[in-house]
């Protein structure tokens, strides 16, 4: 292993990269106003990414939608290799399962396919105790994505997915209560959703080798633009 | 063999009463012109012009064979050193009545007790005598095994029911040093499980099961003696109709020879074509396929535990290295399991059973033990366990995995069905499913939540693209015009809102869309008359609420926009 392999390892992080071009290629989040703010350009394509939020309804699906149907290997996934690179690339070669771990409500496909989803190849499991399943779903390496609800009210249990979706190399996403923001993390990302009558307003609470920012985007649940779908 | 006490008829055919049919084709070609088969010879029948067939079947014909079935796994057996040891036995069959006697042994033959005599004569004639039941699945089990034993010796076997196995052997006599030797290798490992077999090998199946049957034990290698040798023997063996028998008997053909010696024609035209058949594959003038018999195994192990287990962790302990053995007896077989069944004994409460079952056919002992697991983590046990049982289901062929040139397939299709089966050992067979699209207009209809393992895999979905292209939303798979928008979350059960004229859901809604107008389904009882809307509360969530057509009315809320 060269000196350059190692330091393009994804778990290794320069301050000097800091929002620098160097930083692993990320997932396009659909949103350019939100792909400017994260390194890398988009979601980051190793560990989890947590979202805050107390109510379910306000458009957190619809940030996530462009993504997943990107994983889908639906919608520009060719062009996208092609100018991404290599590290969402196996994803879109293997169009893996997209797992659904303890959602609040029923995901429907009808909603979800016309978004770009390939609900056939969706797996909804409802657990009780929702991180074992997310744990494990992440770890068989069966799933391009993961989404899951879970509490997380211990750190080890939020550790231990943290590690898992930083092995596993897909997306994973993990929703929390809002309350959990002032908790410390092990996540890549964490954001906090609030809904408002001008858009989604995102609080970027933490983000690994990016910064801290908040930003509103008008294109999901404001009341002057069109349905997301 | 004692001649029948009959009138003869003579077997002139032209002279016979027989009828006109019969008669009026006095010389046709014969099934079997003269002993010796000569005139087929080189006539493009290659068992027949070889010195030695091609094939050689051994026959194994149990007379006795409801006793012995009823003595082989049976109480019978288990009593037999008692004090009733020496009470004649016979069998009668329950699901005719039980009046008559099917099957006697050695003590009530003695006795004077035969097969077919009532069963009030043979109790009168012996008052000692044990009444038995025959059961069929013994019988059937009976078979089985001697099928098995004889897969010792040739892949071969072929069960040939109620009473006889036959084998095919013509490949194995050098390694068991001959045609003779095998045969007694063969009596005497039956003899062994206390059977009287009686064996026949011939180069036809249906003329060893014929000697075998007549109680001839031969030994034939060759085709060409075959007519011969068949011809003494009494039609009977053949087991055709009694009315055929019966018929023939009238005729004066009571052997086998006899029967050759009748106009082809005429005996297929006057009897089933079958019987002839049967006549030509017996002398190996028509192929006669046997199926095989594949042995339906299972991998079964008890273990009694000492000391006794009280937790799970220690009981998969004990449990791995049964499925080591288990692993490897599969491994040996080239074979899978889909499921076990894992039996667990306690003292007083009944015993704990456990299923494990698998998304696909499982040879490694890694992934078992996974999911036994899983499995045990969510088992109570309801006292400390004493003994276990292991019993997979009927074996299946393992299928080979295809391994990937590089190794960079980082999403295994085969990791999806590992992780449902892991997912359900612990959570429930119907907590985890898929979800697939249905053509209809009534939401909560338009999907159905399916078994994940059973949708098709590797299809992909309509381009996004071409959604967003056109200004109508239209659902890839169902082909419908969607130019109102779904909500991503659908409640199981639309939840009824407060609010008679304006409807509140944490505060009042605002309208965004709507309304769309939803009528259908009164054909199957389930009729849906909505207006949904599209509607925001004051926290910022969208809605998908619907206003009930008709007497009942009220609002309702139906989903939820993610």
């Amino acid at each position: 292993m060269s000196l350059d392999d190692l330091l393009r390892h994804p778990a290794l992080w320069r301050a000097r990269e800091q929002g620098g071009s160097s930083s692993p290629a990320g997932l396009p989040t659909g949103y350019p106003e939100l792909d400017r703010c994260l390194p890398g350009g988009g979601w980051p394509s190793r560990g989890l990414i947590e979202i805050l939020t107390d109510r379910t309804g306000i458009g957190e699906l619809t940030l996530l939608l462009p993504a997943l149907a990107r994983l889908c290997g639906t919608a520009d996934a060719a062009a996208h290799r092609d100018a991404v690179g290599t590290s969402y690339g196996t994803l879109h070669d293997s169009h893996g399962w997209l797992a659904w771990i303890s959602p609040p409500y029923s995901p429907y496909a009808p909603a979800l396919a016309a978004g770009g989803i390939d609900v056939r190849r969706m797996l909804v499991a409802r657990a009780t105790p929702a991180e074992w399943a997310m744990e494990q779903a992440l770890r068989s390496g069966a799933c391009s994505a993961v989404l899951g609800w879970a509490a997380c009210r211990d750190r080890q249990s939020l550790r231990r997915l943290q590690l898992a979706a930083e092995q596993a190399c897909c997306f994973a996403v993990l929703f929390r209560a809002l309350r959990a923001a002032h908790e410390a993390s092990s996540a890549v990302l964490r954001i906090a959703l609030e809904g408002s009558r001008d858009g989604l307003e995102l609080r970027i609470l933490k983000s690994r080798g990016g910064r801290t920012t908040s930003l509103r985007l008008a294109a999901i649940g404001s009341t002057a633009s069109a349905p997301a779908h | 063999m004692t001649r029948p006490v009959l009138p003869r008829v003579m077997p002139d055919v032209s002279s016979s009463p027989a009828p006109a049919d019969l008669a009026a084709v006095p010389r046709r070609p014969r099934l079997r012109p003269a002993a010796g088969g000569g005139r087929r010879r080189g006539a493009g029948d290659p068992a027949a012009a070889t010195a030695t067939a091609r094939e050689l079947w051994l026959a194994v014909h149990l007379p006795d064979y409801i006793l012995e079935s009823l003595r082989l796994g049976g109480d019978a057996g288990r009593d037999a050193g008692g004090d009733r040891a020496a009470a004649p036995v016979v069998a009668v069959d329950l699901a005719r009545g039980g009046k008559v006697v099917c099957d006697a042994d050695a003590r009530a033959t003695a006795a004077g007790i035969t097969p077919g005599m009532a069963l009030n004569s043979a109790l009168a004639v012996e008052p000692t005598l044990r009444v038995l039941s025959r059961d069929p699945r013994r019988e059937r089990a009976l078979l089985e095994a001697v099928a098995r034993v004889a897969q010792a010796f040739t892949p071969r076997v072929s069960l040939e029911p109620p009473d006889a196995v036959l084998l095919e052997l013509r490949g194995s006599l050098r390694l068991f040093g001959g045609a003779r030797r095998l045969c007694a290798s063969m009596g005497a490992q039956l003899a062994s499980h206390g059977l009287a077999p009686r064996l026949a090998l011939t180069p036809t199946p249906l003329a060893s099961l014929w000697f075998a049957r007549a109680g001839e034990q031969v030994l034939l290698r060759r085709p060409g003696s075959l007519p011969a040798r068949l011809a003494p023997l009494p039609l009977a063996c053949t087991r055709w109709p009694e009315r055929t028998l019966q018929l023939l008997a009238t005729m004066g053909v009571r052997r086998v020879g006899e029967c050759l010696r009748l106009p082809r024609d005429g005996f297929a035209r006057r009897f089933e074509p079958r019987l002839r058949l049967e006549l030509d594959r017996a002398m190996g003038h028509a192929p006669d396929t046997r199926r095989a018999f594949v042995a339906a195994e299972r991998y079964v192990v008890s273990r009694d535990l000492e000391p006794e287990i009280e937790d799970t962790t220690r009981l998969q302990g004990a449990i791995e290295p049964l499925l080591d053995a288990l692993c490897r007896f599969l491994q040996v077989r080239g074979a899978a399991v889909e499921s076990l069944d894992l039996r667990l004994r306690h003292r007083e409460a009944a015993p704990t059973r456990l299923r494990l079952r698998f998304a696909g056919p499982v040879s490694e002992a890694a992934r078992i033990a996974d999911l036994l697991r899983e499995r045990l983590a969510r088992t109570m046990l309801p006292g400390p366990v004493r003994g276990l049982r292991l019993r997979s289901a009927p074996l299946v062929e393992a299928r080979a995995e295809a391994g990937e040139l590089f190794g960079n397939g980082h999403h295994c299709a085969a990791a999806v069905p590992q992780l449902v089966e892991r997912l359900r050992a612990r959570l429930g067979a119907e907590a985890v499913h898929g979800l697939s699209l249905v053509a209809e207009h009534r939401p909560e209809a338009a999907q159905e939540n399916g078994d994940v393992l059973l949708l098709p895999s590797g299809n992909r979905c309509i381009s996004a693209k071409t959604v967003r292209k056109g200004k109508s939303h239209r659902s890839p798979m169902t082909g419908e015009y969607l130019r109102f928008p779904r909500p991503a979350w659908l409640l199981a059960d639309p939840q009824p809102l407060e609010g008679d004229a304006t409807p509140r859901y944490e505060g009042p809604l605002e309208m965004e869309e709507g309304p769309e107008r939803i009528e259908s389904g009164w054909w199957d009882g389930r009729d849906v008359r909505r207006d949904y809307y599209v509607v925001r509360n004051p926290a910022g969530v969208r809605l998908w609420i619907f206003r009930e057509r008709g007497a009942r009315g009220g609002w309702f809320l139906h989903g939820v926009f993610g």
